[in-house]
């Protein structure tokens, strides 16, 4: 919780700073009394243009609740409904359990999977005809039936019997898995009846350190979905429509470069970026036991440079195109591939190999990899060097790209 | 006879092929305001977009203070204001916030009360410009464009779709402006506004200029073709009779 009140604290200075004329940035950007107007600006006074736009795209931001609601209000949904669903990490078999027998054995065995957290027992399912349709749709994973005279006293006086466990082809590993469970089940009965000594087995230690759980891969994924959502939609609707209203225009009129407009639009981008997964970190460290291994710092550094990759899409996509139906389309053939294939919603490990290797390239990729690594493995910038390569070479092409398309109407 | 700061030398624009301005020149002198008249589809933007910088130059040359505008646009930007037709700016950003923008393209930095008093607007500081009338947002939009208090002020049809009364205001600010030094260049098809505000008035037709002097002057000249009106003149117009209805006190 220290951690997330600094980063807090840190976000609501830096916006403070940006927003309010401080003394600071009043002396260091003061205008000159004797200044000579109509002739061309000096140096310093770049830098006062290009933060003045900044504050002003800013403050815009955070008065606009439709682009707050999409940027940090619907990844913090996202987020929520991912981790409320997602929260078990134990190994769960839903099940239908059919107990044909009558005997005490079979009664207590029942009882014991019912309490048993290994299992979920769909209630409904009475019989196999049941079972087969709950198969079918995947609703449950398989069918445990204890048969007519399961738990019965054999010749030799012990209760014995066979277990049958149904599935259906869609489920063939999770019965694989459920028959070595129950096969581990009755070893240890069949151990309490029969005392023979077990010469080998095999037994699970844990290492102690903390893998990736669920939900981490879901938060640095949900931090790659907020960058592009800010990054690439935010500029592909609103810089057509700025177009079409002369807004740009205006700014043509004035002597402002590209350059100043790119900068200023970056940096206002990414102090809103910023803000946006700060409060996302906030939440789900607050209210979903997600904790951050790797330094702050870092992390910070990071999502800035991922921000301005990402935004720079956005600009040449945006800058480029004169109405929303230019824009539209070629925003959705760029962003749908990254945010399915980048690990946005999806673990790229899970994929085939060559798409891992093809995916792996995207701009989005080396962004939501290296705020894992930093993030949830507490990796340093040093040892993400290629994720960082990787960005660094996007980052130029697609300003170079930006660049040369932008027009102002 | 003042020097002339806008000169404007046989200038050609073409949009695939046709023609839209087919060699006009003319000259603007230091401190007068400027009108260029003329139907839609004259040539009057695009000329104007030329001598703003916003168009590439087909042939001719254009300079504004001795400064050629194809070639060193940027220091053409610093001596020029513009009201452009469309009175957009960005939603959601309070109108103080907006000049100091607007100043800060320039690298200056202003005091946005003063300005917003100038057009009477500074009431109105803490709003966003899609609160405003439309003839607000037309005087707000010219104490945009005065932000870096430039040589040549241009406005293009600027009083177009405005009520009377909102007209009338507008005129009395350009006055203003004219009175403060500011050569004023302008476009218009509305006559009365011409004569009204303009001391010169170019008259355009299908990319040329087919007329250019006084608006007396034109009107003498006309008077000796021989010209006569087909209906007696009235001393007032309907106009003039809404404007005494809704109690408007007209501009000096």
């Amino acid at each position: 919780m220290g951690k997330v009140l600094l980063i807090v604290v840190i976000v609501l200075v830096v916006f403070r700073i940006l927003s309010k004329r401080t003394p600071l940035l009043a002396c260091l950007f003061k205008r000159q009394k004797q200044a000579k107007v109509n002739t061309s600006a000096p140096k310093h006074r770049q830098l006062f243009t290009v933060l003045t736009f900044a504050k002003v795209s800013i403050r815009r931001y955070f008065r606009d609740r439709v682009a707050i609601f999409f940027t940090i209000a619907f990844p913090l949904i996202f987020l929520l409904v991912f981790g409320l669903t997602g929260k078990n990490n134990d190994v769960t078999f839903h099940i239908g359990l059919i107990n044909q027998s009558h005997s005490r054995f079979s009664q207590k065995f029942v009882e014991q999977i019912r309490s048993s957290k290994t299992y979920r027992i769909d209630d409904s399912v009475k019989n196999l005809s049941q079972a087969n349709l709950k198969m079918g749709r995947s609703e449950i994973d398989a069918t445990l039936v204890l048969p007519p005279g399961f738990g019965q006293t054999n010749k030799q006086g012990l209760p014995a019997g066979k277990a049958v466990i149904y599935y259906d082809e869609n489920s063939a590993q999770a019965a694989q898995t459920l028959q070595s469970v129950l096969q581990g089940k009755f070893e240890s009965i069949n151990a309490g009846l029969v005392k023979t000594p077990a010469p080998f087995g095999v037994v699970a230690k844990s290492t102690n350190t903390k893998g990736l759980t669920r939900l981490d891969y879901t938060v640095s994924g949900l931090i790659g979905f907020s960058i592009i959502g800010l990054g690439i939609f935010g500029p592909v609707n609103y810089f057509p429509q700025m177009k079409k209203e002369g807004v740009l225009r205006r700014l043509h009129i004035t002597p402002l470069r590209v350059w100043q407009f790119f900068i200023s639009s970056v940096l206002s981008n990414a102090v809103i970026g910023l803000i946006s997964i700060a409060i996302m970190i906030a939440v789900a460290s607050a209210f979903m036991n997600f904790t951050i291994v790797g330094n702050y710092f870092e992390l910070a550094v990071l999502l800035v440079f991922g921000i301005l990759t990402i935004f720079g899409i956005g600009l040449a996509i945006g800058g480029w195109a004169k109405n929303e139906n230019q824009a539209a389309p070629l925003a959705n053939i760029i962003v749908f591939p990254m945010l399915f294939l980048s690990g946005t919603f999806f673990p790229r490990f899970s994929m085939p190999e060559w798409l891992q290797y093809v995916t792996a390239f995207l701009p989005l990729t080396p962004i939501i990899d290296g705020i894992r690594m930093i993030a949830t493995e507490g990796k340093h910038l040093t040892e993400i060097g290629p994720q960082l390569g990787l960005i660094a070479i996007w980052a130029v092409i697609i300003y170079a790209i930006a660049f040369r398309v932008f027009r102002w109407e | 006879m003042a020097d002339s700061i806008v000169k404007v030398d046989d200038l050609h624009k073409s949009y695939s092929g046709r023609e839209v301005v087919k060699g006009i020149s003319f000259e603007v002198k230091r401190g007068e305001t400027f009108g260029i008249l003329g139907p839609n589809g004259a040539g009057k933007t695009t000329t104007l977009e030329m001598i703003e910088t916003l168009r590439p130059i087909d042939k001719g040359t254009v300079t504004v203070s001795g400064v050629n505008v194809s070639k060193d646009p940027q220091k053409v930007k610093y001596m020029i204001g513009v009201q452009t037709q469309s009175t957009a700016f960005m939603d959601k950003v309070r109108l103080t916030e907006l000049l100091e923008q607007q100043a800060a393209a320039y690298g200056e930095r202003i005091d946005p009360l003063e300005l917003l008093k100038e057009v009477n607007l500074e009431e109105k500081s803490t709003s966003y410009i899609e609160n405003l009338s439309g003839g607000q947002k037309q005087r707000f939009s010219i104490a945009a464009a005065l932000v870096h208090k430039p040589k040549v002020f241009f406005l293009d049809e600027p009083t177009t779709g405005l009520d009377p009364q909102a007209r009338r205001r507008l005129w009395d600010l350009i006055k203003s402006v004219k009175r403060q030094g500011m050569t004023v260049i302008l476009t218009t098809h509305y006559m009365e506004e011409a004569e009204e505000l303009c001391q010169r008035v170019a008259i355009m037709d299908e990319g040329q200029i087919v007329a250019l002097d006084t608006p007396e002057k034109l009107i003498r000249q006309l008077l000796k073709r021989g010209f006569k009106k087909e209906r007696k003149v009235e001393q007032a117009n309907l106009e003039d009779v809404f404007l005494d209805l809704t109690g408007k006190v007209l501009g000096t």
